[in-house]
């Protein structure tokens, strides 16, 4: 019980307190224990604030979940084992786990090294690893208790290839991708399809994730001649990159993959990322219903604060998660079996997820493209700029 | 060619910013003969000073120069007090590994306090650019360039000409003598970690502001840049800690030009391994300097070992040996994997830096090798998994003999350094090498581990496998202890002159002390790598160097049932505080401070 996530025992203790009167339902809601999912991901070392954005995600989904009276009338909670994103302590935390019998679903680890060590421990315990970020394409490869909702590279860069030459006109690109297995997947989908697009990708640069200086990057970029530049980043790398671009004095058109879509990517950028072109699952004026309800549920949640990509990953997830264990139950290879069932679930991501039995991940991502204007993401009105 | 112009322009305004880190360094050096590692995060608390007195307190930059100096300053006093201080007359190791434990407690204090998001940390300087080559330089660049200089000149002559200062470099000299003269060195220590700390914290603001950014993650790069522009520079010299960041930046900017920008730290590591090689005293070390680095044998503590009885150590390992068969749970099966296959680095490390003085901080590039070599031999050629372990070994016994080979007349902390850089190299040419190595993707579809045709993997199998392995190396190490080699490798520890007088031959010694070390760090990583199924670049990273002498050290140098204990301390306290969540690593943190401050010579005793 004890690590059970503490703001979900602590609202429980308070309302608990409160509902002195009702003392009856109290005494049930004890006795009914909660659906437990547990997650796998950094809370502390480098990769620390994508564990907080998750925690975030889900925390908005629960509340939804339990206000809508929770899994049949159970709650769902979660149990978050921080691995610093490091294998040898997700191994660690897959093991415990599976010989958790009240773990019904596990979600994470957050990057590859970490997810895909610890993926045979799930696939022989039979406990589903839900990597919701894993876009690595070997990671559902990994057996068939391995499913994703991270969007596919393989539908993303065409999107964004299609974006950056057959909208914005760009003819001669220049590529700068995070060295990770992430960027470098992206980028090979990327210059694939840009190329089919009739562009030419005059220089590609990959860059490691601590990298703060671009100045001599930036360099060989201007010298290969471009007429826009695309980042293949996170949104801390994205604004650093932007800024650097006009401090050098280049003015080309910038098109960014959708990673970059956070609230940070303007408050780290300033006016350099004014113009930058993004292509996105959803944008704040969507009007599509359940990304309203995300960014307003969102909002009123965490004090005015405008939810990023990894929020909504992490929303969607859990969503997910619940939309599986109703149908599956708490029995872990009905739940694994419910992956394949489970049908049009409401997704800020994908509109309405359905999983690809055959690759286990989802297909068909939304697609909005943005612009930054006056810094504030808005929806391409079409015109050059 | 206006593009050289450009990269070269690029270098300075980028060394510019490590000398900044670098200055501070030098001076600790300087004085204490101590890299201090936490530097990075008294860089990292005056980011965030910073961003408090701008973002929140919106004070002009003059006062905001002023509050992040200050806090900085009393930073720094406090961790020269209560840190560093107790320390003084204990292992010279231990100021070492008590500033490792201190940015551990620094950076997650930070973490918890700002939460981990990077925040943006506006520039408060007018926004205007001025054009040099094809680029802009704006009043930022102008203003850490300053700061730079002025403050590495200030220290010169400071140093040279103030009564404080020449207290300074006598203490730095011969601190005991210095004593006998009646400088009191605690206030030269004092003034020293305060002006240091002042410059650090500054210096965090300054780039943050550069970039408009800051963020947890960026102390431990702050601290590893900073020190290899200080050591080509010359450690412990303040205008050649400047001298040698500006260089660091030039030849990371070339490397850029003509390599690409994945090459770009490889190049920054390379020019610290050739530098040491060459002039291992730094570029700018005057011939008359004396040796900066004390002789080994103080380097590490003697000690009395704990006596462990010979039936107590057979009871412990039949007691783990048949542990399987109480109900425990595969989670904590798990955990003593962990920990037996970090007990097989953390033995190779001992080994090295305990038994033979060369305290490496690179050792998780053996690991990667062991792994890399292992996934590959069974993958690309078919070789069973158990031979392809061994092969792991082998390859990395042979392959990290070579590369440390260069660096075999280093002493002291210039090792250290060194192996830190190697560890870097290695890894960024798994990252580069993609025709072998599959690049950032990493190698998926590691067969598991087998044993002549058994597939392993149920944790209990894997559990006693592991646990066997490093038994048996364990059982082989004591004995190359006990035989003649094990005394030759402690007298070159303890005094290589000496050592060279009665006609032992260093290099042949110290490559055979690394063959026996990298074989059992490569079975590691190769058991690993068929653990996990999946490694890349970043499976096997300077953390887990840090880790594993960490160990060592907790364990007690060069002993071998402590690297076993250590290890296994280790890897079970950060899971025992997992009820601790976002506070274990802070938790963590501070009892390794507590454990250095109260027994230097670790848990078990130098051997």
């Amino acid at each position: 019980m004890s690590n059970i996530d503490r703001r979900t025992l602590v609202k429980g203790s308070l309302a608990a307190m409160m509902a002195g009167a009702a003392f009856s339902r109290s005494a049930f809601a004890q006795s009914a224990e909660p659906i437990l999912l547990g997650v796998s991901g950094p809370l502390t070392g480098p990769n620390a604030q994508y564990g907080t954005q998750w925690k975030q995600g889900f925390d908005l989904a629960l509340d939804e979940i339990t206000a809508a009276g929770g899994i049949n009338g159970r709650k769902l909670a979660y149990q978050f084992e921080d691995s610093q994103s490091d294998p040898r302590q997700s191994v660690a935390i897959a093991q415990k786990f599976v010989s958790d019998p009240r773990i019904v679903l596990e979600l994470g680890d957050f990057s590859s090294p970490a997810s895909m060590a610890a993926s045979p421990i799930y696939q022989r315990g039979g406990l589903v690893q839900f990597g919701f970020t894993n876009s690595h394409p070997d990671f559902t490869k990994g057996g068939d208790f391995m499913w994703s909702t991270s969007v596919s590279q393989a539908d993303e860069q065409p999107l964004l290839a299609a974006y950056a030459v057959k909208r914005l006109g760009l003819k001669k690109l220049a590529v700068l991708h995070l060295n990770t297995d992430w960027g470098r997947t992206s980028r090979d989908y990327f210059v694939k399809a840009a190329k089919e697009y009739g562009a030419e990708v005059a220089v590609t640069e990959g860059y490691i994730a601590e990298e703060r200086d671009f100045r001599s990057t930036l360099v060989r970029v201007r010298d290969a001649n471009p007429d826009g530049l695309i980042l293949i980043s996170y949104y801390s790398d994205g604004a650093l990159i932007a800024r650097q671009a006009r401090q050098v004095g280049l003015k080309q058109t910038i098109c960014a993959a959708s990673s970059v879509y956070s609230p940070k990517f303007l408050e780290l950028g300033g006016e350099a990322v004014e113009a930058v072109h993004l292509g996105t699952r959803y944008f704040p004026e969507d009007p599509r219903p359940e990304v309203k309800k995300f960014i307003a549920g969102f909002k009123a949640k965490y004090g005015g604060q405008e939810p990023d990509a990894f929020n909504a990953y992490s929303y969607d997830a859990m969503n997910m998660a619940a939309a599986v264990v109703k149908i599956g139950g708490t029995d872990r290879r009905a739940i694994r079996d419910a992956f394949a069932k489970v049908k049009d679930v409401s997704s800020v991501i994908f509109g309405s997820a359905t999983f690809d039995v055959e690759s286990r991940r989802v297909k068909g991502a939304m697609n909005a493209e943005l612009v930054v204007r006056k810094g504030q993401f808005a929806l391409w009105d079409g015109k050059p700029t | 060619m206006s593009s050289w112009l450009d990269y070269t322009i690029n270098g300075l305004i980028v060394g510019n910013v490590y000398a900044l880190v670098a200055v501070g360094l030098a001076l600790i050096f300087g004085v204490s003969r101590l890299i201090n590692f936490a530097q990075g995060s008294i860089y990292l608390v005056g980011a965030y000073i910073g961003w408090v007195a701008v973002v929140q307190l919106h004070t002009p930059l003059p006062l905001t120069i002023i509050v992040v100096a200050a806090a900085a300053a009393v930073v720094g006093l406090i961790i020269e007090r209560f840190g560093l201080r107790p320390l003084q007359n204990s292992v010279r190791i231990a100021p070492l590994l008590a500033t490792i434990g201190i940015s551990f407690v620094l950076d997650q204090l930070v973490m918890l306090t700002f939460s981990p998001n990077p925040r943006a940390l506006p520039s408060q300087l007018p926004d205007v650019r001025f054009q040099l080559g094809g680029g802009t330089i704006g009043p930022l660049d102008l203003l850490i360039a300053g700061v730079g200089i002025t403050s590495a000149l200030l220290l010169f002559v400071f140093l040279r000409y103030s009564k404080l200062g020449w207290a300074v470099r006598a203490a730095s000299q011969d601190r005991d003598a210095a004593m006998q003269m009646g400088v009191d060195v605690n206030r030269v220590n004092q003034a020293v970690f305060g002006i240091a700390a002042a410059l650090g914290g500054v210096s965090g603001m300054l780039v943050g502001m550069y970039y408009n950014q800051i963020d947890t993650a960026m102390s431990l790069q702050a601290t590893l840049k900073g020190v290899v522009a200080e050591v080509v520079g010359g450690a412990g010299n303040v205008p050649g800690a400047v001298i040698g960041s500006l260089l660091l930046g030039l030849v990371e900017s070339y490397g850029v030009a003509v390599f690409g920008t994945s090459y770009r730290n490889l190049f920054a590591f390379l020019l610290l391994v050739v530098v040491l090689v060459l002039r291992p005293n730094g570029l700018f070390a005057s011939a008359r300097q004396a040796p900066p680095e004390p002789l080994t044998g103080t380097f590490i503590a003697p000690s009395r070992p704990v006596r462990i009885p010979r039936w107590a150590l057979a009871v412990a390992a039949a007691g783990f040996a048949i542990l399987p068969f109480f109900p425990v749970s595969f989670y904590v099966l798990q955990t003593l994997i962990n920990a037996w296959l970090l007990g097989m680095l953390a033995l190779s490390l001992t080994l090295v830096a305990g038994t033979m003085g060369q305290v490496s901080l690179g050792h998780a590039a053996l690991l990667a090798i062991g792994a890399y070599t292992s996934a590959l031999l069974s993958l690309t050629l078919s070789v069973p998994v158990g031979l392809a372990v061994i092969g792991g070994g082998l390859v990395s016994a042979a392959l990290g003999t070579l590369l440390i080979s260069p660096s075999f007349r280093l002493r002291g902390h210039y090792v250290s350094i060194a192996t830190l850089a190697i560890g870097e190299i290695v890894s960024l040419v798994i990252l580069n090498w993609e025709s072998v190595t599959r690049g950032p993707i990493g190698i998926s579809g590691i067969p598991p581990l087998s044993l002549f045709g058994y597939d392993l993997i149920s944790p209990t199998s894997i559990y006693w496998f592991s646990f066997a392995v490093m038994v048996v190396l364990a059982l082989l190490q004591g004995r190359l202890l006990g035989s003649h080699l094990g005394r030759s490798f402690r007298a070159i520890r303890d005094d290589d002159i000496a050592a060279r007088a009665y006609g032992l031959s260093l290099n042949r010694y110290k490559s055979l002390a690394f063959i026996f070390g990298g074989f059992a760090a490569g079975v590691s990583g190769g058991i690993a790598a068929h653990l996990y199924s999946y490694i890349n670049h970043e499976t096997f990273n300077t953390q887990q160097s840090i880790l594993a002498l960490t160990v060592v050290i907790l364990g007690g140098l060069g002993n071998v049932v402590g690297a076993i204990v250590g290890s296994v301390a280790l890897v079970g306290l950060p899971e025992v505080f997992r009820i601790a969540a976002e506070y274990r690593i802070l938790i963590y943190g501070i009892v390794l401070l507590l454990l250095v401050r109260f027994r230097p010579q670790g848990l078990l005793g130098t051997i």
